[in-house]
């Protein structure tokens, strides 16, 4: 074998380059470019939060792309579209949520536009001026999984993210006015706010939610009353002008104020209902008016439909006062009525508590009328006052009335069943008032007036008639010419003559008297003992015998004191009387005769007793009083000489005494002896001293 | 073909640039990438007072139009939009007809190369307006504009495709006429 100095070939094989040999470095800078943006693409993607869609009322100044979801201020969403429903009756904006917040938006959330606001109170969103409107959201801090479609609120609610509070249900009364957005202070102090008024159900009264803060919703009680501080209130006075507001704010937009009155409230609890009062005043005197708020709301329906019934109208059960009418309204339902008739739906505001329920037994008022409803109570319509037309509303019990019973499903109130009302019956009366008055005879009557008439005047103007007021002046004349008689007249002129006398008589016993005292008498001792003492009983039995005198003459002037003047004069009044009435006395056809008659009869009587009677008693019983007085002048007259021999005697026995031994005892009986001659002497003069000053103590006795 | 050094410098000497096109390639899709946020982001970011706002190339040239700037919105067009879409289709271009044979005229081709080349850093333009805006207007609370994420991404792409211009060999434009007449074997 040779060997072969060739070297062997050598195999060449071309072998292909590796994929990184050949491949240049710079192929990096893609896929690095691809890399992040493959990675930014995935990291947009799964940072994209949902889209939920929130329908609104309008759009107004939303945009897409722009207007941004706010939650407390922060921008958590952004519109992107808007578009509109399918019955195009509300705009749907499709928010792209934040991711972090999307299980956060669960049912609880509210969403509603912010626009720019320009109030009393203030300016609010002014930032959307210019920048345009934005959505606000809020919704609790729990998450509950993501709610995709929303309602959006029309208003801004009351409380803003986060702000607890008691809310309540204000219904305003006559006069007060609800304001949205209006404040509600509490000593100055605003604690709350009042939303978005509107009509309550029945369309009667208005009415707001509003929302108390905490910590002011404990303040708030069952007592507790609001009233409108909205306005201002002016008055002039004794003390000046006034002008009172509360705030330039309130003045303006209005605000409510409230006041827990009493203590010992209930504390509110959420939806509770409250009356807004005018003013302050109304607010306090209400929490006097009804203790409980609550009233009772009641439907009734009349088939007739009377004018007449008005707002306000008195509910009256058995004639207590327990409501008031608050609506009426007429109504028309073919389907429920059977006919196309008009009725009246009446709304009845009732107060319970003027019923004093025992509470026990009824728990819900309306139970209580249930049970009477059952028992056969009705409403009917009722006159108030027959002047006016004016109606009110009674619940009565009708005896024989249909199975009925009060309609709960009524709505929004309970239906109490009507009766007949009373008002026909009250114009049945009325017609048959005048029906009565129509049927009384009142031409016969004119007829039979006329005729009377005319007897009265054919009897007024008769001669008879006429004849009597001269009888009656012949009368008066005659009781004058009595007055005037002569003998009456000489009444006080006898009196004074007699009176003169008695005068005369005193006269004569001073006379006496001083003759007694002046006498000069001496005279013998024995026989003036003797003399004196026959003479003192002597005295004695004349002094006796005065009293008596005394005693006669003072019955005579008792009789003169009786005369019956005064009777006389009454029985002629009485006569005149009589005579009036026989005039006014239902005979007076027949009557001039019988008067004239006695009428003569009077003047007759009246003649006798001028003529005789009474007067010439009188003068007889003056006349016997003289004589008396001339008797006890002639007692009197005997006296000076009595007198006259009782100082003899006293002076006979002072002679007789001058000549006796003082201390004998003959001499101490005889200076007694002249002691009672001097008291008796003494007697006489006081006596006679008495009769001088009063004369006519002789006739009266005093 | 050997490898030399420049006697005068000692650089490596080559005939045609290694994996030319491959390069050309890479950069040319890499500006592509960056090409595509650049007009989807906003390339400013004006806030005013009460408003931001901001727009992207196409959306600020339409703007401006629509606000009858007419001129102003024909320059950002061309240097925003139609220069680099330009240069990407141009780059492409070359780089499809040096792989193949290609009827253009080398000449023709040639000068491509040389606008592509000169215009491409033109289209930084839109990326110093961005810039100077920047920086001259911050007033605070009353304006401001701020660069968006776009402006980085046009930057970016800009950057890539005039790399990619650079990267590409205008030799090779030649190189089909030695197959055609000398038979110069090619590398």
């Amino acid at each position: 074998m040779r060997v072969s100095d060739q070297p062997p070939e050598i195999p060449v094989r071309s072998v292909r380059a590796s994929i990184f040999e050949r491949a240049s470095v710079v192929w990096l800078v893609p896929m690095a470019a691809l890399l992040v943006a493959l990675g930014v693409a995935w990291q947009s993607y799964s940072d994209r939060g949902p889209v939920i869609e929130i329908a609104f009322d309008s759009a107004a100044g939303m945009s897409p792309g722009e207007t941004v979801l706010r939650y407390r201020d922060v921008d958590v969403g952004l519109v992107e579209d808007v578009a509109f429903t399918d019955n195009l009756d509300r705009v749907l904006a499709s928010v792209r949520l934040e991711k972090s917040i999307a299980s956060f938006v669960d049912d609880s959330a509210e969403f509603w536009i912010v626009r720019p606001e320009v109030t009393a109170r203030g300016v609010t969103g002014l930032d959307t001026v210019l920048s345009g409107v934005y959505i606000e959201g809020t919704w609790d801090s729990t998450p509950g999984g993501l709610a995709s479609r929303h309602v959006a609120l029309a208003e801004p609610p009351l409380a803003a993210a986060g702000q607890l509070g008691l809310r309540i249900v204000l219904n305003a009364s006559p006069g007060a006015a609800l304001s949205e957005g209006a404040p509600i202070l509490y000593k100055g102090i605003e604690v709350g706010r009042i939303g978005k008024p509107g009509l309550s159900e029945d369309g009667v009264n208005a009415r707001a939610s509003a929302i108390i803060f905490e910590p002011y919703d404990r303040i708030v009680t069952s007592a507790t009353r609001f009233w409108d501080t909205s306005g201002f209130t002016f008055s002039l006075g004794a003390g000046g002008a006034e002008l009172d507001f509360t705030s330039l704010a309130s003045l303006i937009g209005g605000g409510v104020a409230f006041e827990t009155i009493v203590s010992g409230g209930r504390p509110a609890v959420d939806g509770a209902e409250f009356g807004l009062f005018a003013d302050e005043g109304r607010a306090r005197a209400s929490l006097f008016d009804t203790t409980e708020g609550t009233e009772l709301n009641l439907i009734v329906i009349f088939r007739e439909n009377f004018s007449g019934l008005a707002v306000g109208a008195p509910v009256e059960l058995e004639g207590v006062r327990i409501g008031e009418v608050s609506s009426i309204r007429g109504i028309v339902d073919e389907d429920r009525f059977g006919d196309d008739g008009v009725r009246l739906l009446t709304t009845l505001a009732l107060v319970p508590s003027r019923l004093s329920l025992d509470l026990a037994e009824f728990d819900d008022p309306l139970d209580y009328f249930e049970q009477r409803v059952d028992a056969g109570l009705r409403a009917r319509l009722a006159t108030a006052t027959i002047l006016t037309g004016g109606l009110k509303v009674e619940m009565i019990e009708v005896p024989e009335a249909p199975i009925e019973l009060i309609d709960l499903s009524g709505d929004p109130y309970p239906i109490l069943p009507s009766t007949l009302s009373e008002i026909s019956d009250v114009s049945a009366t009325a017609e048959g008032v005048f029906q009565r008055i129509n049927d009384l005879p009142i031409e016969e009557l004119l007829v039979s007036a006329i005729g009377f008439l005319d007897a009265a005047e054919s009897f007024v103007g008769g001669n008879d008639t006429q004849a009597v007021p001269a009888e009656v002046r012949g009368l008066i004349g005659d009781v004058r010419g009595l007055v005037t008689a002569p003998e009456l007249q000489a009444l006080p002129a006898e009196v004074a003559a007699l009176v003169a006398e008695l005068k005369g008589v005193a006269d004569d016993m001073r006379v006496v008297t001083t003759a007694l005292s002046e006498a000069d008498m001496v005279a013998r001792l024995q026989g003036a003992i003797d003399a004196a003492a026959a003479a003192a009983t002597g005295v004695e039995t004349s002094v006796e015998g005065v009293p008596e005198l005394v005693t006669s003459l003072t019955e005579l002037s008792d009789r003169a004191g009786a005369i019956p003047l005064d009777i006389m004069v009454e029985q002629a009044s009485g006569a005149l009387a009589s005579a009036q009435a026989l005039i006014a006395s239902d005979d007076t056809q027949a009557l001039p005769g019988a008067l004239t008659t006695a009428l003569a009869e009077v003047e007759a009587a009246l003649q006798e007793l001028r003529e005789g009677g009474a007067v010439r008693n009188l003068n007889q019983t003056l006349a016997s009083a003289e004589t008396a007085a001339a008797a006890i002048e002639t007692a009197v007259v005997g006296l000076p000489s009595l007198t006259g021999r009782i100082e003899a005697l006293v002076a006979q026995a002072e002679d007789a005494l001058s000549g006796v031994d003082q201390n004998s005892e003959l001499s101490r009986e005889a200076r007694a002896a002249l002691r009672d001659i001097s008291n008796a002497a003494e007697a006489f003069e006081s006596l006679s001293r008495a009769l001088e000053r009063r004369p006519n103590s002789v006739i009266l006795g005093r | 073909m050997g490898t030399e050094s420049c006697p005068n410098c000692g650089a490596r000497v080559v005939s045609r640039s290694r994996r030319s096109l491959q390069r050309v390639w890479a950069w040319w899709l890499a500006g592509l990438i960056c090409y595509v946020p650049a007009n989807i982001y906003p390339m400013l970011e004006t806030r005013t007072l009460v408003h931001t706002e901001s727009a992207t190339i196409v959306g600020g040239v339409a703007e401006l139009a629509a606000h009858g700037a007419y001129g102003i919105a024909l320059i950002i067009l061309v240097a925003s939009v139609v220069i680099p879409v330009g240069k990407f289709a141009s780059i492409a271009f070359l780089a499809f007809s040096v792989g193949s044979v290609s009827r253009a005229a080398p000449q023709a081709r040639h000068g491509v190369h040389e606008i592509v080349e000169y215009i491409g850093r033109w289209s930084m333009i839109d990326v110093f307006v961005v810039a100077i805006l920047s920086s001259l207007v911050q007033l605070n609370a009353v304006a401001a504009i701020q660069p968006g994420p776009a402006s980085l991404a046009f930057a970016l792409s800009v950057i890539f495709t005039m790399l990619s211009a650079q990267a590409f060999d205008p030799r090779m434009i030649w190189d089909g006429i030695e197959d055609r007449g000398a038979g110069i074997a090619r590398e």
